[in-house]
Formats: structure tokens, sequence, C-alpha cells
């Protein structure tokens, strides 16, 4: 990929990004009934090691959700967190005291799935309005596994089409700090030039 | 002699790399395998084992960049079993171990490219070609999971997220 459509791809991501955010937050707050604003800190073309440093580490065990992307162009997103700061999102979610939920349950599982679900449609819903792209989100996956499995799978899907890697990082954390995740989104290599042509 | 698990060094075998051992203090570990498949090969007679981390089934033509050269399953495979030759074992002495390739994106979601189920095929159909056949194997699923070869003894070993190393 050259640095020009690397310059653009990101460039268009990380405004999508924070409208994604702005649109997440609204939905998480209707869902919880309180206030919860997110922010990007850093939008990014990462490596696979890249991403899985940002939630702990190749070996960590992390939990999140998987949706993939359809529509006029294909792709993945993926938001993972560290069981540490997935249990602390339960906790925030259900009203609980921080450090309530001890360990990562069905419910646990349940409520990430309902938290990755409203961020990862907000992200592709916002990607679709800023290029006029029609973008489908699919239903979630629940994650609960070895960080570079996960980040790895969809680096082999990518991959496999023969064209470049482009995953991008999306760090994001609450005001407080008191939660971080990994947001991957990674359009498949065919529709980086209809995204460029749309971003434009 | 063998040495204490307390003393074992783990040696970790990334995405696309391949490993080759004698030493037996050391055990070649291939750390969550999704899609990938790792695949051990090991000679009992002169303690020599190898781990190859693949990632996709086939290369196409393509070379394997510097980072990644055991990348595809054809030219993994060709590179272990070479390296393992190399080292002094025979083929016909070799066990084949193969253990990943599962979906962990969900099932739903493997029915696109299937890359774990193909790197499987390709890897077994590669194998074939230098007449061996996987003697063990821990495939599919929907969960990553972390393959241990243990070179001092032989035994390799499989955990996932949620469970405790079996041996395999």
């Amino acid at each position: 990929m050259n640095a020009s459509l690397a310059e653009t791809i990101t460039g268009t991501l990380s405004r999508v990004a924070r409208d994604g955010a702005v649109r997440a937050g609204r939905g998480l707050s209707g869902l919880m009934g309180q206030e919860i604003t997110i922010h990007i800190p850093s939008v990014r073309i990462g490596t696979k090691a890249d991403a899985c440093d940002a939630v702990g580490g190749e070996e960590s065990i992390v939990l999140g959700a998987y949706l993939s992307m359809s529509g006029d162009i294909s792709g993945h997103v993926m938001l993972l967190f560290p069981i540490g700061r997935a249990l602390e999102c339960v906790d925030l979610m259900c009203g609980e005291a921080p450090g309530t939920t001890a360990e990562p349950d069905e419910l646990a599982e349940s409520a990430i799935g309902e938290l990755s679900n409203i961020v990862g449609s907000a992200f592709v819903n916002a990607l679709g309005d800023y290029t006029g792209l029609v973008l489908h989100p699919s239903p979630p996956v629940i994650l609960h596994d070895i960080a570079i499995a996960l980040v790895q799978s969809v680096y082999a899907e990518i991959l496999s089409q023969g064209g470049d890697v482009v995953m991008i990082d999306t760090v994001f954390e609450d005001t407080s700090g008191a939660t971080a995740g990994l947001l991957i989104l990674a359009p498949d290599p065919l529709c980086l030039a209809l995204l460029k042509e749309h971003a434009a | 002699m063998t040495a204490l698990a307390s003393e074992l060094r783990r040696i970790s075998v990334g995405i696309g790399q391949l490993a080759v051992s004698s030493d037996a203090g050391e055990v070649l570990v291939a750390y969550g395998l999704g899609s990938c498949v790792g695949v051990s090969a090991y000679d009992p007679s002169l303690r020599l084992g190898g781990l190859v981390h693949i990632l996709l089934p086939d290369s196409e033509g393509r070379g394997c960049d510097g980072r990644e050269p055991a990348r595809f399953a054809d030219i993994g495979i060709d590179s272990l079993i070479r390296r393992m030759v190399e080292g002094g074992a025979l083929k016909g002495r070799l066990t084949v171990k193969m253990v990943g390739g599962a979906a962990v994106l969900g099932a739903a979601n493997a029915g696109k490219f299937k890359i774990g189920e193909r790197n499987a095929e390709a890897i077994k159909e590669r194998l074939l070609r230098h007449g061996l056949r996987p003697a063990a194997e821990d495939l599919g699923g929907v969960k990553g999971r972390t393959f241990e070869v243990h070179i001092g003894v032989g035994r390799t070993y499989v955990r996932t997220a949620a469970s405790s190393p079996t041996e395999l």
C-alpha cells in the first residue's frame, strides 16, 4: 500500500472513529441511564503485535466481540478488552460497585457482547454515513479467548485476499480512564480503493 | 537427562516462524493458534523436534517475506521437514502432530474463507507429499489453542484459554 492511500485510510477512519465514539457514547448512555462518553486517544495502522500489546500482550485472555461488515465494502470490526477492563465495564453497565464482578461469567460475556454491539455498529454506521456507502454490521459474536488467536484470525482473513493488511487500532477509554479497550477496524483489501474514492 | 519443569526454557514460535531444537531443556511453543495451525515433528531417536506456525494454506507462488518465512502451508511444511532432515532426522522416524485451525471469529463467520479448515487440509496434503501423516491432531472448533513441544521427552501439550494443558 502506498503512503498516500495509508494516509487517506487512516485519516478517514480517524474521523469516523471520533464520530462513532460520540454515537456509541450516546447509545451506551441511553442503555445505562447515565452519561458515558468515549474518546479516541489514537487511531493508527497497526501490526498484530501492536494490537495485542494494547490489550495486555499476545498471550493475554481477552473478552470482546466480533462483527463482520458487509454491503458496498466488507471488512472486520473487533472490540477487545483485557479481562480486568471487561469486568470493570460489566460493573459499570450493571450499576454495580467497581470490583463486584469477579469472573468473566455468562452475564459478563452477555454484557460485553451488548456493549460491543452498540460500539461496533456505531462505528460501521458512522463509516457508512461519512462515505455514503451502504454498510451493514452483522450480529456480534462474543469472544473470550487468547488475544493473538483473535487478532491473527482477522490478519489471516485479510491477507488471504492477497492484499495489504490495514488494521486500524483504535484505543479508547472513558473520561475517568476506568475502562479501556481496543477497536480493530480492518477493511478488506479489495475495498480499499473504493473506500478511498468515497472518502475523498 | 530430563530437565526439571522449572528449568525448561520456553521458545516462542510466532506466526510464520519455524524452530528446530535438540536441546532437552527447551519447550517450543506456538501461542494462541486461532485459524493458524501449529505442526510439530519429532524424531525420538535423536530427541530432535521442530515446530512451525502456519498462517495461510497456499503461497500461490508468492514468496514469504523475511519476517514470516513459514507463513504458508506449502513452504512451511517443506521447510520444517528439510530442517529436521538437515538435523539428522529420518522422515520414516518422524512423529507429526497438528493443532489449531479453529474458527475463533464464530462458526457463522467461518464460511467465508474457511481459513482454519483450509490450512489443515493443505498441511495434510503437503505432509503426504513427504510420505507423512499426522499421528495426532487437535483441529477445528471455535477456541484458540496454545501448542507446546517438550524436546527432552518428546511430549506435546495443548491448552486453551479455559483449560489446563492436556497431552496430545
